[in-house]
């Protein structure tokens, strides 16, 4: 068949389904929510043009900007532990342990795990009657006090963030453990024997090895973590009242009171961030399959 | 201090943090298994960390009582049907992408990266509003061609990585003895990416297997709920059952966990060839 048709037109033959179900998948649904978020659509009625009435809205409610502070929080704070933790424990494993293959099939566990499953978990080790946290701190003789951990303002969002960070992890560990793996050993041993301490070493040989595994994962993650929608629902829905609110959770809010167009305004107003975010990725992503 | 010394104090602090993460990783999960065989009574009048009595009773409550098995089915379904979709539009979809330079490839290669970078938060409004119109919400089959916003993307973003490294002198081979492209595709790529096509298999299966939201949003009823959606009710529930709770979640994770397992050493190699290295 590929003989007779040519070949350029047999190479888009075997693209075009996909091409097609990700335009009228994604490319469609994508522009449709932008274009809902200028409308004041409810469940039942199209509703027609407003404006900015949605974002006007959106910018004078607390629950928005609580969402906003929220969101970047557990970003930035998540991938700041995830990193700090991931590379920790691949620069751990990629020493010559005896029985450090074990170590690693134990550290990738939890991404190994669905995310409802593992959020579920942390909920109830959270509980304050019979939650696992309580019992080992009692245990332990720190505190015997019953600690709402996600029900108390203070606590629920670094519980939040512990969960997520247990949770998201091992995509960092795994990604910079196979980045240190090909290092060669002989760039440690001539760094040595130039009189290189261990830091100089990490510097000047480790650092330049992961740097753009690190730039990757950094932005693949915060674009993950950034539209995480399981880990707030399942620990607290946002609560208690609004300390723990994201995005995604607020545009699921809109949508169960029916309020199309705020919902879809309040996953637009992400866009631009984003909208950088991915376009750095794919600049990355591309200079790394071009090499 | 001497250098042995020296190394074997390397070694010593090396494992006791890895002992600690692996304290930290395990417990969660051991207090999952644990919660599951545990008495009701047990749970929150008596809790202790080493149960007082097992009992297979909140498996049965769950498996029984709320027909969790259907759940487990609907999912199975789901995930099957995605994975199976994906794999056969993404491989075509990768392979010229990887092997023909035509002139929308670049476009094309960036449309598949935006679509797997588009997340779901986004998408779930538009999609049930279109998923309504075609009166497909509330069914499974709705669910799948959902499914597929996050699958597609994925798996030829993947497979292309993996069939760049197939050398083109193999098919080239398998041309001049008289294969079609499509039977060069089918006979030599294909077989030769293996681990890569088992990877990315099971990457799209698990991400079928643990969606929520656009479940959440799409099914409302009982008889299409997937397993993450039968939990999530558990818990919105007045009282928390978490015996039956963690029973699903130890009956929602096992195949997964099997899964990885097997699969490990495919997996990694999976995740640096597509994400990292494209």
């Amino acid at each position: 068949m590929a003989r007779h048709l040519g070949q350029g037109a047999f190479a888009y033959l075997l693209v075009l389904p996909a091409v097609l179900l990700v335009l009228g998948l994604i490319g469609y649904p994508f522009l449709y929510a932008v274009l809902i978020s200028f409308t004041n659509r409810v469940v039942g009625n199209a509703g027609h043009f407003v404006g900015l009435a949605n974002f006007r809205y959106l910018a004078n409610s607390p629950d928005f900007w609580a969402a906003a502070r929220n969101t970047v929080t557990i970003v930035v704070v998540s991938d700041a532990l995830k990193l700090a933790i991931g590379l920790s424990l691949a620069l751990l494993v990629n020493q010559r342990l005896p029985g450090r293959g074990i170590f690693r099939a134990i550290l990738m566990l939890p991404w190994a795990m669905p995310a409802f499953v593992v959020f579920l978990i942390w909920r109830v080790v959270y509980a304050p009657i019979g939650g696992a946290l309580n019992l080992v701190l009692g245990a332990a003789g720190i505190t015997t006090e019953m600690i709402d951990w996600l029900g108390e303002r203070p606590t629920a969002m670094p519980a939040v963030i512990l969960a997520t960070v247990w949770r998201g992890f091992p995509f960092w560990f795994v990604s910079i453990l196979a980045a240190l793996q090909t290092i060669p050993a002989e760039q440690y041993e001539a760094a040595r024997v130039d009189g290189a301490n261990a830091w100089q070493r990490f510097r000047a040989v480790t650092l330049p090895a992961i740097r753009q595994v690190v730039v990757i994962t950094v932005l693949l993650s915060s674009i993950w973590t950034a539209n995480a929608f399981e880990n707030v629902w399942l620990l607290t829905q946002g609560g208690p009242s609004d300390s723990t609110i994201v995005f995604p959770v607020l545009a699921y809010f809109g949508m169960q009171t029916m309020q199309l167009g705020q919902a879809a305004a309040v996953s637009v107003a992400m866009l631009p961030v984003l909208a950088i975010m991915v376009f750095a990725t794919t600049a990355v992503a591309q200079q790394g399959s071009d090499e | 201090m001497t250098r042995r010394q020296a190394l074997w104090a390397g070694r010593a602090a090396s494992y006791a943090s890895l002992c600690l993460a692996a304290l930290l990783i395990l417990f969660p999960v051991y207090w999952m298994g644990v919660t599951s065989l545990k008495l009701p009574r047990d749970i929150l009048r008596t809790p202790s960390l080493w149960p007082h009595a097992f009992t297979l009773n909140n498996y049965r409550i769950l498996l029984e009582d709320r027909g969790f098995l259907l759940n487990i089915r609907n999912s199975l379904m789901v995930a099957g049907a995605v994975t199976l979709i994906a794999m056969t539009i993404s491989s075509l979809a990768a392979y010229s992408l990887a092997r023909f330079r035509t002139r929308f490839r670049g476009a094309i290669g960036r449309l598949i990266l935006f679509a797997y970078l588009t997340p779901t938060s986004l998408l779930f409004i538009p999609l049930s509003i279109v998923m309504a119109q075609l009166r497909l919400s509330n069914s499974l089959v709705g669910l799948v061609l959902v499914y597929l916003t996050f699958a597609l993307p994925l798996a030829t973003w993947l497979l292309q990585g993996y069939f760049r490294g197939v050398p083109r002198e193999l098919e080239e081979q398998g041309m001049i003895d008289g294969l079609s492209r499509l039977g060069a595709l089918v006979r030599i790529v294909l077989p030769l990416s293996a681990p890569g096509l088992a990877a990315v298999a099971i990457f799209t299966f698990t991400g079928a297997w643990n969606e929520l939201l656009l479940a959440l949003v799409l099914i409302s009823s009982p008889g299409a709920r997937t397993a993450p959606l039968a939990l999530n009710d558990l818990i919105t529930s007045d009282t928390l059952p978490w015996g039956p709770l963690m029973a699903g979640a130890v009956l929602s994770s096992l195949p997964l966990i099997v899964l990885y397992f097997i699969a490990q050493r495919f997996m990694v190699q999976g995740l640096t060839a597509g994400s990292v290295k494209g």
